[in-house]
């Protein structure tokens, strides 16, 4: 299967270095502390934070920061075929552990000690990037609890198809496991690079393109974000003057 | 959003000598203090702030209390007014009766004492005005949308005592009848009181949804607003 | 920027799931057209002043649309210079590629001619001429709505950019192009536009033709399952896919081979084979075990009946009966019979046209050079001109009443019997690319003149000093091996491999590597070669030419006086070779005692250390194989062939063997040792038992017995067999050991496990080609990998990549596969040249033993015929075929296998199949049969 046409289109119409359909909504849940809904694409994702409240587990109060428990899961419907386990397999397990370090670089955890962040992520629909859009979600929602964080962390894919770079890689194209696949989070404004990882095998001479492609998609959807948080502000700033 | 030479506030971090806001949210100058508030946090306390809390633990000389903080706050056995008496010292008879004072769940209001180094809040009850809260209902809304007044105890003309307390805990209840000293007898509210308490919580909602700040004007104007719709009109 | 649609569709994946797929449309895809002002194309090709045909239909400069069924039917007519400023829209070309990925290829190579100025217009990304399935319409259907939205939208921007330039829309279907015309579109079908063209004519012949079903003809085949019900049944077991190999021998019968399965399924007769062609994916229904036959021996050619329909049911009514005289036979094949086509794999194919005798008749049959496709039926106008021809066909159907496939004419080649056109001929037919280096592929090369720069240098060693020579055969261009042999002062030897730096000049990824990689390899011809790389590298620049500095990528040994291995290094170098020599004279200069300079010196201790090298590998069980190789000297003005030459075997061939054999050993161990997983390397599996049958059987008739449980035990009872009264014996059992083998094959090495990379005949456990990086890509490969291993060069993806590499192999495999039979192809193309005006007597011997006939190898010219044992009046004469001796028995003469036999040798001169080589037994004398 061709993923690029000569004609230089992917096989959803896109061209090599351009992002989805970028949706992000803020707020959407009125009993969380902070929530956001984001589609990347097909790719639909949940997130909602609770805290930073009182450390429940006293094993895990942190007396000089904030305690962050990380939950990702993916709902049964979420793929083409019904999952059994929405949470809790391995993976799910292993990916919320990667999680919690990631945001842990970013939230300036010393603020809150002794208390806790949690952070609950469930993908609604699988179609490639999903950690991707897990990461993009998280920060929404972290930025609608007030939660202070050093930057926004802006994550996006990056894969290399017969040497040429494509970002924000859906499904159909994750599905050639031949293919390198890069996931990427960065801090848009400094480009510090707060996750890298990288499925399949990949000459070390190409990591710089896809890295630069990578880059280049996190700051599109950085874009995006940082506008819808701007709106979300200014939102909740005309109603507070209006009163 | 970089500001240079000024003093680091609230909602701001320093990154390569320059200021960096850390949430979205508002800017607020005091002089040089520069200070980002965000648009939704937990409560910040503050010294002097009513607040309305719910017991979680029964401890050693103390209560913990839900104020919507980071952290749960302390009520002090010290802190309390034990019934007879202002100043009396706490026996350890106290420390095995607290339970019977409050216990967890219960409702209280009451004053932030001070401020830990942590954040967490240590609360007072020292005042007749706080205490233990019955007979009414506990409506929960965002703590930036409390207006900072003098009182946040109202009676309001509609006939139900309001208090608006800072965390955004905000707890509505029918008027105190003459005999309010003895509150344990009052048991038996009547339906037109429940009405009345219902209707404000439902405007206090309704306010609530809309982010508009909260105050006994706001609210009395609303649920005089509301007044020209039946209970049977309105909706859940 | 981007607009989005979602659609839903379902695939099949155990069950049925809903796939829902993003689609985007946009505002920036281009028209494509130059000057035009409201598109933004950078790669604008159409131009719309150009009037490309002379055509009544559409006089004025056009543009043409083909649909789907116009691309895959007439690929042959777009292909066609003359067609030129066409939109292919991108539902057409998904749509080809669903139905043909040999067509898809074809028509994205003309894509990519810049002189074609073809245009690929996306238009299930453009916004406005995207359209969304009806609720009754069928996928088809929608297909066909959305090329017609498209070529109005182009119709319609064409007016709006006020372009005088026509939009044409070509359909075969005669549906579509009613509701075309109903939208004002202009439509014709491929014959009417192909028709109305009046400066090319000829075009009319490549049309694919629409078959007229003809009432008359009774159903000669059985109707194909649909695929649906065969993919159902494959999965259940009850039919079987397989690839169909037509036998070679008999054209009625053939084999279907099923994948990962030893034993191949026998298909009996025509009505079996059911119009599958060679190489087709069929699937086979099993026939119950009592009706299991085998081939009957026999060796068949199509008799040439002419549009003759009670011949054609005659035939196959005939084989019918032949069949059921047989009715038990014991050692018979699994058997089935074709029920269905899964895939064809068409191709165009080389052959002549056969003369029909009807003077005006306009239906023609044509005779495949390949024995294994049936006659096909096509229409000419032209046939006057085509008589004679080598001409190519394509195949465009086989309907059920035909005894023939239907097809159409593609191109003319020459005439039959000239040696050009045959040549031509031999290289389609065998799917080597031998046309002229394109100018990007040119571009890649170095200017000349060539010089080492100081940066070269600085990477490279310097073994200028060494004393370094090369041995080839005489007239060889392209030297990829050299040699180098210094004493050490503790006794041991440092022997030195140098081979042509190819990888220096080609870069992975540029035009002339793409090239390179396609060609696979030079493929040597009796009279040319035809070259992989172009010939400034492979004559010159990487050519080791003596007394200049070129680049070489050397392997260097110490060995010790019995040739073992101390140490070896490699190294990217610049050498100065001393002399070329060729393998005679090198023989000369080791055996003139009274020679004794460096090279004298240097070339007898290799000659020594070679000898070791060989007696070690003979020892390991390496095979020693016989295959009769001749050349031909050739006139370099005429090119006409003067002489026969037997290929000599000198020491001097063996010493270089030796070495290349130990580089490539070297070089695989190391390849392995840092690629473990994406080493090119090549192996030669040990052949199964079952392929000694012959063998084992042929050598029993005259009392040898063979051990065939392992190389090493071949060939050391090889070694015993010998005939007092035949001394050519052992040679032939050598050349019919060689036949049992199966073929060397590339291979990734991540693809086997470490035991099944050995090589059976060299008796090696790893080997590759690292020698002859000129005339192989192979080679290339390996020394990029060796490179990379020495830290002289860096890596590329596809190089890392297992399934890229294993690919490549494949094809590779291919290539090399075809070059050998190419290269046969042309050396008896020779040898018929060269018998054309003589009549020889030689000796030769019996190889194998039919039914009918006989198979004769005369040793002197290498040339292998059969031989019917017909009389004179073509009658056939009842010999006695004797399986378990292997002999054929008449009166009182027996021919039996391994017999020596007298015969004459004479080119058989024929009007329509053009010449070929006779062979007339004289020797042993059979009365009314020999002359």
């Amino acid at each position: 299967m061709e993923i690029i046409s000569p004609e230089g289109l992917r096989i959803d119409g896109r061209r090599p270095e351009e992002i989805r359909r970028f949706n992000c909504r803020l707020g959407v849940l009125s009993r969380a502390d902070g929530s956001a809904y984001l589609e990347q694409g097909n790719t639909k994702a949940l997130a909602s934070i609770n805290g930073p409240h009182q450390a429940g587990d006293k094993a895990k109060i942190k007396h000089d920061r904030v305690h962050i428990n990380f939950q990702y899961s993916m709902a049964t419907f979420s793929t083409n075929e019904r999952r059994n386990r929405p949470k809790g397999d391995k993976r799910s397990i292993d990916i919320s552990q990667l999680m919690r370090e990631i945001f842990q670089s970013a939230i300036l955890t010393d603020l809150y000690p002794k208390s806790q962040i949690d952070i609950h992520v469930q993908i609604l629909q699988a179609d490639g990037g999903n950690y991707s859009a897990c990461i993009n979600a998280a920060t929404l929602a972290l930025m609608d609890a007030g939660v202070p964080m050093k930057d926004f962390i802006c994550s996006c894919t990056a894969s290399l198809v017969d040497s040429k770079t494509i970002i924000d890689v859906n499904n159909s194209e994750e599905l050639h496991f031949s293919n390198p696949l890069l996931t990427l989070a960065i801090l848009p404004t400094s480009e510090e690079i707060i996750l890298c990882q990288m499925k399949s095998r990949l000459h070390a001479d190409h990591l710089e393109d896809i890295l630069k492609a990578g880059i280049k998609g996190c700051k599109d959807i950085y874009e995006i974000m940082h506008r819808e948080v701007l709106n979300h502000v200014r939102e909740a700033a005309a109603v507070m003057n209006a009163t | 959003m970089t500001i240079f030479h000024s003093c680091r506030g609230h909602g701001t971090y320093l990154q390569d000598n320059k200021l960096k806001a850390s949430v979205a949210g508002f800017v607020e100058k005091v002089g040089k203090l520069i200070c980002v508030k965000p648009v939704k946090s937990r409560y910040n306390g503050e010294v002097g702030d009513v607040v309305v809390g719910i017991i979680t633990e029964v401890g050693q000389r103390r209560w913990k209390v839900d104020t919507y903080s980071r952290l749960d706050s302390l009520l002090m056995l010290s802190a309390v007014n034990l019934p007879g008496g202002e100043l009396r010292r706490r026996s350890e008879k106290d420390e095995l009766m607290m339970r019977q004072h409050l216990t967890e769940g219960d409702l209280i209001s009451a004053e932030v004492q001070s401020v830990h180094g942590d954040g967490s809040l240590a609360l007072h009850t020292r005042s007749l005005k706080y205490g233990k809260l019955i007979q009414g209902t506990l409506v929960t809304v965002a703590p930036a949308l409390i207006k900072r007044c003098k009182t946040h105890f109202h009676n309001l003309e509609c006939g139900a005592s309001i208090i608006l307390g800072n965390n955004g805990y905000i707890w509505i209840s029918p008027l105190l009848k003459e005999d309010a000293e003895n509150q344990t007898t009052k048991s038996d509210t009547s339906t037109l009181e429940r009405e009345i308490v219902a209707r404000l919580r439902n405007c206090i909602m309704a306010l609530a949804e809309r982010q508009m700040l909260l105050y006994d004007t706001s609210i009395t104007y609303t649920y005089e607003a509301s007044l020209n719709y039946q209970v049977s009109q309105h909706k859940k | 920027m981007l607009k989005s649609r979602t659609f839903v569709k379902k695939t099949r994946k155990g069950g049925v799931v809903k796939v829902v797929q993003e689609h985007y449309l946009r505002d920036d895809v281009w028209c494509g057209v130059i000057g035009c002002s409201s598109c933004n194309t950078t790669q604008a090709v159409l131009d719309p002043q150009c009037l490309n045909v002379q055509s009544n239909l559409c006089p004025k400069s056009h543009f043409i649309i083909p649909d789907t069924n116009v691309v895959c039917k007439q690929i042959d007519i777009l292909e066609e210079n003359c067609i030129k400023h066409a939109i292919f829209l991108q539902t057409v070309l998904q749509e080809v590629k669903h139905l043909s990925a040999s067509t898809y290829r074809r028509i994205r190579d003309a894509i990519a001619n810049p002189e074609k100025k073809f245009y690929v217009f996306s238009n299930e990304h453009h916004k406005k001429t995207y359209i969304e399935r009806g609720k009754d319409e069928s996928p088809n259907d929608r297909n066909d709505r959305a090329i017609r939205v498209a070529a109005k939208w182009y119709q319609k921007h064409m007016q709006d950019n006020c372009f005088q330039t026509d939009i044409v829309l070509l359909t075969n279907d005669v549906e579509n192009k009613e509701k075309a015309v109903q939208d004002n579109l202009t439509t014709y079908t491929m014959y009417e536009y192909v028709m109305a063209l009046t400066d090319s004519p000829e075009l009319m012949d490549k049309l694919s033709g629409d078959f007229e079903d003809d009432e008359k003809n009774q159903i000669v085949f059985a109707e194909y399952l649909p695929l649906s019900k065969i993919q159902s049944a494959i999965k259940a077991g009850r039919l079987i896919q397989g690839t169909f190999q037509s036998s070679r021998d008999n054209y009625k019968e053939g084999f279907v081979r099923v994948h990962g399965e030893e034993q191949d399924i026998f298909i009996k007769d025509l009505d079996s084979i059911n119009r599958a062609i060679q190489d087709d994916v069929v699937a086979v229904e099993m026939l119950p075990k009592q009706e299991w036959t085998k081939p009957s021996g026999l060796v068949c050619r199509d008799v040439e009946n002419n549009e003759n329909d009670n011949a054609e049911t005659a035939g196959l009514e005939n084989t019918a009966r032949e069949e059921k005289l047989e009715n038990y036979i014991a050692d018979a094949l699994p058997s089935g019979k074709v029920v269905g086509i899964i895939k064809r794999n068409w191709r165009p194919y080389c052959g002549i046209l056969l003369p029909n005798p009807n003077p005006n008749a306009r239906r023609f049959l044509f005779r495949a050079a390949d024995r294994r496709i049936p006659r096909i039926r096509i229409l000419t106008r032209q046939s006057s001109n085509l008589l004679g021809q080598r001409i190519i066909v394509s195949v465009d159907a086989w309907q059920r009443k035909r005894r023939y496939p239907e097809g159409h004419f593609v191109r003319r080649l020459g005439p039959i019997g000239d040696k050009e056109t045959e040549s031509e001929v031999l290289l389609i037919e065998h799917n080597v690319p031998y046309q002229q280096f394109s100018q990007a592929v040119l571009n890649d090369l170095p200017t000349l003149p060539w010089e080492i720069t100081d940066d070269d240098a600085k990477q490279r060693e310097d073994l200028r000093h060494l004393t370094i020579c090369s041995i080839d055969p005489p007239g060889c261009t392209d030297i990829d091996d050299a040699l180098h042999l210094t004493a050490l002062e503790n006794g041991n030897y440092e022997v030195g491999v140098h081979i042509a730096d190819v990888s220096h000049f080609i870069r992975p990824g540029t035009a002339i590597d793409i090239e390179a990689a396609n060609r696979g390899t030079t493929v040597y011809l009796a009279e040319k070669r035809i070259d992989m790389v172009p010939e400034l590298l492979s004559s010159n620049l990487c050519s080791l030419r003596s007394n200049v500095d070129r680049f070489a990528f050397s392997c260097i040994w110490e060995l010790s006086p019995d040739a073992d291995v101390i140490a070896a290094r490699f190294t990217k170098s610049i050498i100065k070779s001393q002399a070329a020599f060729t393998y005679a004279e090198a023989q000369l200069i080791i055996d003139d005692k009274q020679r004794n300079d460096d090279i004298a010196i240097s070339l007898r201790s290799l000659n020594v250390l070679a000898q070791a090298l060989n007696k070690k590998r003979l020892d390991q069980g390496a095979l020693s194989l016989a295959s009769p190789e001749i050349r031909f000297q050739v006139d370099s003005e005429t090119h006409d062939p003067l002489e026969l030459v037997k290929k000599e075997l000198r020491e001097t061939n063996s010493l270089v063997e030796e070495f290349m054999l130990l580089a490539n050993i070297t070089v695989a161990e190391r390849i392995y040792e840092i690629f473990p997983q994406c080493a090119l390397l090549r192996r030669h599996p040990s052949p199964p038992l079952s392929n000694f049958d012959i063998l084992l059987k042929s050598a029993a008739v005259k009392n040898i017995q063979l051990q065939v449980d392992s190389a090493k035990m071949l060939s050391t009872s090889l070694a015993q067999a010998d005939l007092q009264d035949n001394p050519y014996f052992n040679t032939l059992l050598r050349i019919l050991v060689t036949r049992c083998m199966m073929q060397a094959v590339y291979f990734c090495s991540g693809t086997l496990a470490y035991q099944d990379y050995c090589h059976y005949g060299l008796a090696t456990p790893i080997y590759t080609h690292f020698t002859s990086p000129i005339r192989r890509y192979s080679d290339i490969i390996v020394h990029r990998l060796l490179a990379i291993s020495i830290g002289a060069d860096k890596t590329y993806p596809d190089l890392m990549k297992k399934d890229k590499v294993q690919e490549l192999c494949n094809h590779l495999n291919f290539r090399h596969k075809m070059a050998q039979y190419a290269q046969r192809s042309s050396v008896s193309l020779y040898a018929q040249l060269f018998f054309r005006n003589r009549v020889t007597k030689e000796e030769g011997y019996i190889l194998f033993v039919r039914k009918n006939a006989i198979q004769v190898l005369i040793p002197k010219y290498g040339i292998e015929n059969t031989i019917f044992l017909r009389s004179a009046d073509g009658s056939e004469l009842p010999f006695i075929h004797d399986e378990q001796n292997l002999s054929l028995t008449y009166q009182d003469i027996t021919l039996q296998v391994f017999d020596r036999v007298l015969v004459e040798i004479a080119v058989e001169h024929n009007e329509i199949q053009g010449s070929k080589i006779r062979l007339q037994l004289l020797e042993p004398q059979v009365c009314s049969f020999s002359v």
